[in-house]
């Protein structure tokens, strides 16, 4: 974690020496969120926020928690079921954008015959495959690679609960991310968790009690900020609920 | 004194702020990138709606003006190709104005065009809608000759320009942040000396300079002490601020 | 053109289920408000409403203009709801949504034909002058419950409002400024107040002023307008399903309460304004003063 945040606005030049420095020579350095390359070696910051890099994949981007998801390729999301056209299905990843199309084939062991029959506003858990500015993004059920579905397809029962995009990251990476109140809570209770990149999470947990108690906790843990000793106490307060 | 700034303060918009400067309030919000009506959809860019709602009232063609001021301005700051066929819409509802702001003999609409600009920013940071630079902007005001005193007025409250009386001409400037002329709107009388001593005014109340630490003491007419791009540095590292602060929470 | 989002059908089923089981996503009872806030402007007439999320500000502004010719002793009010994009990417302005056009019926129904605000006080010289009183209401944050909302804001903002003195001398009117004579405070005649209601299960199942989740899975509402005296201003209903009369009488009776309580805060935060307007008591010396 870096030491002291630098704090960058739009139309800012990163200097040289706030990249990080690749191990190897040869690798290219990687750009995320919020950067610009102007040719021949400018770089410029697009949106407002802190200046994050990662020396060993030398990479660099602008970390942000505010405004609308946009899709980025290899992001897993929770979509909205629009319509279904011929092939497809019209998707909406936030409400009131254009629509991602998901194909009906691309579920795992989907045919011609047996496609999946999802009707309008059903979810589904996928991964984006592209996200091109100049067309609509596409969506996937199944790995290429393996054609198994990996735990992706239509999300059935539950209730979901829109939490910031900041969070839906913390809570995709793990340990690193600091939430620690689903370890807690899932000591006592079982439920399942389903984290959309788009600022979506679907918990399951059997009953209509343990869900919403879930989903609450981990809004509450976004909205307040939690630290991990708020977080257990949180979820200890939660489960005395029960 | 600094302009008050809320950000994200709707939970509803992708980016909102709450603008309060000298009287005058303002409520920005902004939704995008969403989807584009197909009439208004551009195959390469993005299309930007400006929608500025007086405090009372309908809209009035002054309204519309300042509408497409502050769309022409934004179009050069945000970074429309690379959110091709896709809306951002921004809505600014005037929330109150100062008291004294109809009797200042001095055009309403420019006197709230820095703020609507301000707001309007402030806004489109907090939806993080991909920009090339930032933007800042300034009210100069020149008193007539005969009035005491005649050194241009930076910023004036409209207070101040009651008190001053007999307003030659007003201008507003607004610079990127790499200190180039966004805006300039200026109405009343005035000689082209008049209007490069009032640019370079508002250039050095905006900018930052390059080198050092770049505040003009001197020049504070009403306590403004601070530059106005140091002051957008600040609410941003406030924001920033706010967002991290799960990092350090216990 | 822009639509609101719909539901998705797990929130729908979800939603449905947890009413059948007396839950509320917010944890609140069914007869419960949101936590509802509300604050003055530095002007009169300025109301800044929060109920839970959605946020909505009336503002009031007075003009003078020339009556109606067949309503010589009444003076002009107009309430104007016009929703911007603020609140929701799916409202257009100059396209109005149903929900707008519903807002605008309720609230005209609710408290310009209740005739809460006295008309007749703001007539200047019969046929000739009066005053136009106009009441903006701006929706700024959406999340269900606009009508409550909107109605608690231009309630308040109509309380708060002060008008300017006039001076009559035969058939000439001045109107003072504020610096000349206090403004004077309008002639309301009663506070209606609007209770919506939510129903779902065929009626089995009422909610007091549901979010936009919960909206968006009723079946329909009842709003329900009164004083705090128990006098019943107007009641709608819309949306298909069919009620119980007896289902209607119990929703008067929780909405009596719901208002009396509503009125008593906006009771209390008009004191506190008047308190901080009063500082130092001097406001109170002056008025004392122009009172001859």
């Amino acid at each position: 974690m870096a030491t002291t945040t630098t704090v960058v606005l739009p139309g800012d030049r990163i200097p040289a020496s706030s990249l990080p420095k690749p191990a190897h020579k040869k690798k290219p350095l990687t750009l995320g969120p919020g950067l610009r390359h102007t040719p021949p070696e400018t770089i410029t910051s697009t949106i407002a926020g802190s200046l994050e890099t990662d020396h060993k994949k030398n990479a660099a981007w602008i970390d942000f928690n505010s405004g609308r998801y946009l899709p980025a390729a290899g992001d897993l999301i929770i979509a909205t079921v629009h319509t279904s056209a011929g092939e497809a299905f019209n998707c909406l990843l936030t409400p009131n954008t254009a629509t991602a199309t998901l194909p009906h084939l691309s579920f795992e062991g989907a045919t011609r015959k047996t496609r999946p029959q999802l009707p309008p506003n059903s979810l589904v858990y996928t991964r984006v495959v592209n996200a091109g500015k100049h067309s609509a993004p596409e969506l996937t059920c199944v790995d290429p690679s393996t054609g198994k579905s990996e735990g992706l397809g239509p999300l059935k029962g539950g209730m979901v609960f829109a939490v910031s995009l900041g969070m839906a990251r913390r809570l995709l990476a793990g340990r690193k991310g600091g939430v620690a109140v689903l370890e807690v809570l899932g000591g006592k209770v079982g439920f399942e968790i389903t984290v959309g990149r788009n600022g979506v999470l679907h918990v399951d947990g059997g009953s209509v009690k343990v869900t919403l108690a879930v989903g609450r906790a981990v809004q509450e843990v976004d909205e307040l900020a939690l630290g991990e000793k708020a977080q257990r106490k949180l979820a200890e307060k939660v489960l005395r609920s029960l | 004194m600094a302009p008050e700034t809320e950000l994200s303060n709707l939970h509803r918009a992708d980016g909102s702020a709450t603008y309060t400067h000298h009287g005058y309030s303002i409520i920005g919000a902004v939704n995008g990138p969403i989807e584009v009506p197909r009439r208004d959809e551009l195959p390469e860019e993005a299309t930007i709606e400006v929608n500025v709602r007086p405090a009372a009232g309908v809209g009035s063609p002054k309204d519309r003006q300042l509408e497409t001021l502050v769309h022409n301005t934004l179009r050069s700051i945000i970074l429309t190709r690379s959110i091709p066929r896709t809306l951002v819409q921004i809505t600014l509802q005037i929330r109150s104005l100062p008291e004294e702001a109809a009797s200042t003999g001095v055009n309403p609409s420019i006197a709230i065009l820095p703020h609507l600009l301000h707001t309007s920013l402030l806004a489109l940071l907090s939806a993080s809608i991909p920009l090339s630079t930032i933007l800042t902007s300034v009210l100069v005001a020149i008193p007539a000759a005969h009035t005491q005193p005649s050194t241009p007025l930076l910023s004036p409250t409209a207070n101040d320009l009651v008190r001053a009386k007999s307003i030659k001409s007003v201008h507003v400037f607004a610079f990127s942040g790499d200190k180039k002329l966004l805006l300039n709107e200026s109405d009343g009388v005035f000689s082209y000396e008049e209007w490069e001593e009032a640019c370079e005014m508002a250039e050095e109340a905006c900018c930052r300079e390059k080198g050092g630490v770049g505040l003009a003491e001197g020049m504070d007419v009403d306590g403004q002490s601070r530059n106005l791009e140091e002051w957008l540095r600040e609410v941003v590292k406030e924001k920033v601020a706010y967002e991290q602060r799960w990092k350090t929470a216990t | 053109m822009p639509r609101e989002a719909d539901i998705s059908v797990n929130e729908r089923a979800f939603i449905q289920q947890a009413l059948h089981e007396n839950i509320r996503l917010d944890g609140r009872a069914f007869d419960a408000f949101r936590p509802l806030d509300l604050i003055f402007g530095d002007e009169y007439g300025v109301a800044d409403v929060k109920l839970g999320k959605t946020r909505v500000i009336a503002r009031i502004s007075v003009d003078v203009t020339v009556p109606a010719p067949e309503r010589k002793f009444d003076g002009v009010f107009q309430i104007v709801t016009e929703f911007s994009p603020m609140a929701s990417p799916a409202f257009e302005i100059g396209r109005p949504t149903d929900a707008e056009v519903i807002l605008s019926r309720i609230l005209e129904k609710a408290i310009r034909r209740s005739n809460a605000l006295d008309t007749e006080s703001l007539c200047i010289i019969a046929g000739l002058k009066c005053f136009a009183l106009r009441a903006d209401v701006h929706i700024i944050d959406h999340d269900g419950g606009l009508i409550d909302a909107s109605c608690i804001a231009v309630m308040a903002a109509l309380q708060h409002f002060r008008r300017p003195d006039v001076l009559v001398e035969g058939e000439k009117a001045r109107i003072l400024s504020v610096r000349e004579r206090e403004p004077i405070p309008l002639s309301i005649l009663h506070q209606p107040l609007c209770v919506s209601f939510s129903y779902f299960e065929e009626g089995e199942v009422f909610l007091v002023d549901a979010n936009l989740a919960e909206e968006q899975v009723r079946q329909g509402e009842i709003i329900v307008t009164m004083n705090r005296h128990g006098e019943v201003c107007q009641v709608a209903k819309y949306g298909g399903a069919t009620m119980d009369p007896l289902a209607l009488l119990n929703c008067t009776n929780v909405a009596l309460q719901k208002v009396k309580d509503m009125s008593k805060f906006i009771q209390r935060k008009l004191e506190e304004d008047a308190k901080k307007r009063d500082a130092g008591g001097l406001m109170a010396e002056l008025s004392a003063e122009n009172a001859r």
